[in-house]
């Protein structure tokens, strides 16, 4: 019996053979050797369901590790070492897609677009560190965030920067956060991915000028610790808002603070407050008067900037490229014949109607005029809020880190001699 | 000041910054966009070495067509279709006959005794003197006719639409099909990308048709069983490329192919073995997105190749 189906095997072994010579013969393979090889897609492939899935758990993991090494076992050693597998998981293996940062954009187009429809993973990634922060502050900037990682592992001398300098240059991640969400609300563009000065570097494929952005925010990070993170990351607003309200958050100290000053110098990122000055609260009349001064120009903020983001409109809703390519075929009709222009050429070949476009460019127009308002009232509001909190007094007694800008990644804890 | 040099280091990367992100910004706009990465620069194979080229061409005949599409020789008369008319040609461009017809030619053949005209769905045979003899119509919603041929009373009529030949009788009854397929997976049937799909008999007799997604001649039986072919897939002079080569072809009096590319436009010639012999015009005697000439041989072997965008027929002799 066995015997047979040696011999059947073999039998059927050489026929599949002698059918795939033939067939070799009959069409051989075409000889198309050009030299032309195919430029790289700039998006990588979808991952396997299951293994976003999997990305998810990991996700989770990392964020509870995190947590649990940021405020239970307090140790910077655990946390650096997060940092660098997230670095490598979520950064170089994952190509760093998706990112909660990014996913904000998804967020966006999803409540404002009934055509589109977020993935429940995608949906995950913008939430689970969200959750986790309000409940034990920015451990996701410590040790989940691939981007927070590359930073931080190069970090090489840090300056500390005049407070100015940090407030102005603060209010950029709520315009950066305004942008991302007008353009993907109005199927623009995901601004945050395509600037994204990290993930050419974890795909290892940019293209030159974003090799160049990459370089810059990784030297200027040696100095300027997280400068991504610090002063443009659109996420790290909404962390920040979480943050603040964290039930649970890293403290520099384990017990009592013994005033001994040796972490206030501890913090690359300025993020840790000083006990605050008696002499401070004494004329809080004035105090008082400023204060109610500004939370009354406020309402003023608000208007002045969603009017001037209404104006802007015009000039904004150039970045959407329905509303430029009706425009460009409005003032240059010449450009019809010009071969090679493809967005023209794909729009001529679509037999869309000049009439059909000029009306789908209206209406994203107005999509533009009315987020404009809301974008430029937002920001508005951010500056009054800003000049609000210069008034603000909050006593301290101790060195604590900031709630909202801390990035939970523990240098300081080493500084603190006081143990349990 | 403090860390001066690293200041003004870190202003220089700031400005580095901002003028990648503005410079990447502008230049995404659909007029300024850098020229399309996917491109695939054929140039390179459009130069053809002078060496291989074995015509030159003689003189060239302008013709009243608007949208000439096919063309024919016989005896010692050229036939062109196009618009909605054919002509009846004499080689030294001296109009002999034109008939009109109320929808326009895809495609002619003449034999000794009749012409016959395609069109998109149907054919007309007329007298050689341009008589209308008979229309067959009976093809279905999705034929499209791009040639025929006729031999020892069978028509034989490609049809690019159905993916198929037809075989006719003179009097129009259907003799069957030729779908170019069998049982066997090897010989899966012609594979049409778009409206080319050419046939001819050479001298000997035998049917050969394009497979043009193949990039092979293949020739067949007059029943339909295939008997031999080549294939020549390359970008390189040598070959055919693109989804559908060659897009027409014709025989020399000694059964060699003439053939004609679509794409990057060139005239060739291959052996009756099927290996390339030479080439007739370069892509360079062509304008830029031409369409493929249709291509006919006279009895001393010149060809005639119609250039539908220059309108005209262009006559290549052996060098």
């Amino acid at each position: 019996m066995k015997k047979w189906i040696k011999v059947s095997l073999i039998f059927a072994f050489l026929l599949f053979s002698l059918a795939g010579m033939a067939q070799q013969q009959r069409f051989p393979k075409p000889e198309f050797g050009t030299g032309y090889s195919q430029p790289t897609p700039i998006t990588p492939e979808p991952r396997a369901l299951a293994l976003e899935y999997t990305d998810v758990v990991i996700l989770l993991i990392v964020l509870s590790m995190a947590s649990y090494f940021a405020i239970r076992k307090r140790s910077r050693k655990g946390l650096l070492w997060l940092s660098v597998f997230t670095l490598l998981y979520f950064g170089f293996y994952r190509d760093g897609c998706i990112c909660s940062i990014g996913s904000i954009q998804n967020v966006a187009l999803t409540l404002f677009d009934p055509g589109y429809a977020i993935s429940i993973t995608t949906l995950l990634f913008f939430l689970i560190p969200l959750v986790f922060t309000l409940y034990f502050g920015r451990t996701f900037c410590a040790g989940a965030c691939p981007l927070g990682a590359m930073q931080d592992l190069l970090i090489v001398k840090p300056i500390s920067l005049p407070e100015w300098l940090r407030k102005t240059l603060g209010i950029i991640p709520y315009l950066y956060l305004s942008l991302a969400v007008l353009f993907a609300a109005t199927g623009t563009d995901f601004i945050i991915c395509r600037y994204d000065p990290f993930v050419g570097i974890f795909r290892m494929d940019a293209e030159f000028h974003m090799v160049v952005l990459g370089i810059a925010f990784i030297l200027m990070g040696m100095f300027v610790a997280r400068p991504y993170c610090r002063f443009l990351c659109p996420y790290g607003v909404l962390l920040n808002w979480m943050s603040r309200f964290s039930k649970w958050h890293l403290t520099i100290t384990p017990a009592a603070c013994i005033q001994c000053k040796l972490c206030s110098d501890s913090c690359p990122f300025d993020a840790i407050d000083y006990p605050t000055d008696e002499k401070q609260s004494k004329n809080r009349t004035w105090g008082v008067n400023r204060f109610l001064v500004y939370a009354l120009l406020i309402p003023l903020w608000i208007f002045i900037g969603g009017f001037a983001g209404s104006k802007a409109h015009t000039w904004i809703s150039k970045a959407n490229p329905t509303v430029y390519l009706a425009e460009l075929l409005i003032t240059k009709p010449d450009v019809r014949n010009d071969l090679k222009n493809l967005d023209v050429q794909a729009y001529l070949s679509s037999g869309k109607s000049m009439e059909t476009l000029v009306k789908e460019a209206t209406v994203i127009r107005r999509k533009f005029y009315t987020g404009g308002w809301i974008a430029g009232g937002f920001m508005g509001l951010v500056i009054g809020m800003t000049i609000l909190r210069q008034v603000v007094y909050r006593k301290r007694t101790d060195y604590q880190p900031h709630k909202g800008n801390c990035y939970s990644c523990g240098r300081c804890m080493g500084y603190c001699p006081v143990k349990k | 000041m403090k860390n001066k040099g690293i200041v003004f280091f870190l202003i220089i990367l700031a400005v580095v910054i901002v003028v990648v992100v503005a410079l990447d910004y502008n230049a995404s706009k659909p007029d300024q966009q850098p020229a399309n990465p996917y491109a695939y620069n054929i140039d390179p194979f459009s130069r053809i070495d002078t060496v291989l080229i074995h015509y030159k061409e003689s003189r060239n005949l302008a013709i009243s067509f608007s949208e000439p599409t096919g063309i024919s020789f016989r005896g010692d008369e050229l036939f062109v279709v196009g618009d909605q008319k054919l002509q009846i040609i004499e080689p030294t461009g001296k109009l002999m006959n034109e008939v009109s017809f109320d929808q326009k030619p895809t495609c002619v053949y003449a034999s000794t005794e009749n012409i016959f005209v395609g069109f998109k769905k149907s054919v007309a045979i007329l007298s050689r003197d341009g008589a209308k003899i008979t229309e067959w119509n009976s093809f279905s919603d999705s034929t499209v006719i791009t040639s025929i041929a006729e031999k020892s009373g069978i028509v034989f009529v490609a049809d690019a639409g159905k993916r198929m030949i037809r075989k006719f009788a003179l009097d129009g009854k259907s003799l069957g099909i030729i779908e170019g397929k069998s049982g066997n997976d090897q010989i899966h049937g012609f594979i049409i990308p778009s409206p080319y799909f050419d046939l001819a008999f050479n001298a000997d007799g035998e049917l050969w048709v394009v497979n043009p997604g193949k990039h092979s001649l293949e020739n067949y039986t007059v029943e339909g069983a295939l008997r031999t072919w080549w294939q020549a897939s390359s970008i390189k002079v040598e070959g055919f490329s693109g989804c559908c080569n060659p897009a027409h072809f014709a025989f020399l009096p000694d059964g060699s192919f003439v053939t004609s590319e679509k794409g990057m436009v060139r005239i060739k010639t291959y052996k009756p073995s099927g290996e390339f012999s030479g080439v007739v015009a370069a892509p360079s005697k062509f304008a830029e997105n031409s369409e493929a000439p249709d291509l006919a041989v006279d009895n001393q072997g010149n060809i005639y190749a119609l250039d539908l965008n220059k309108k005209m027929l262009r006559l290549f002799v052996k060098k």
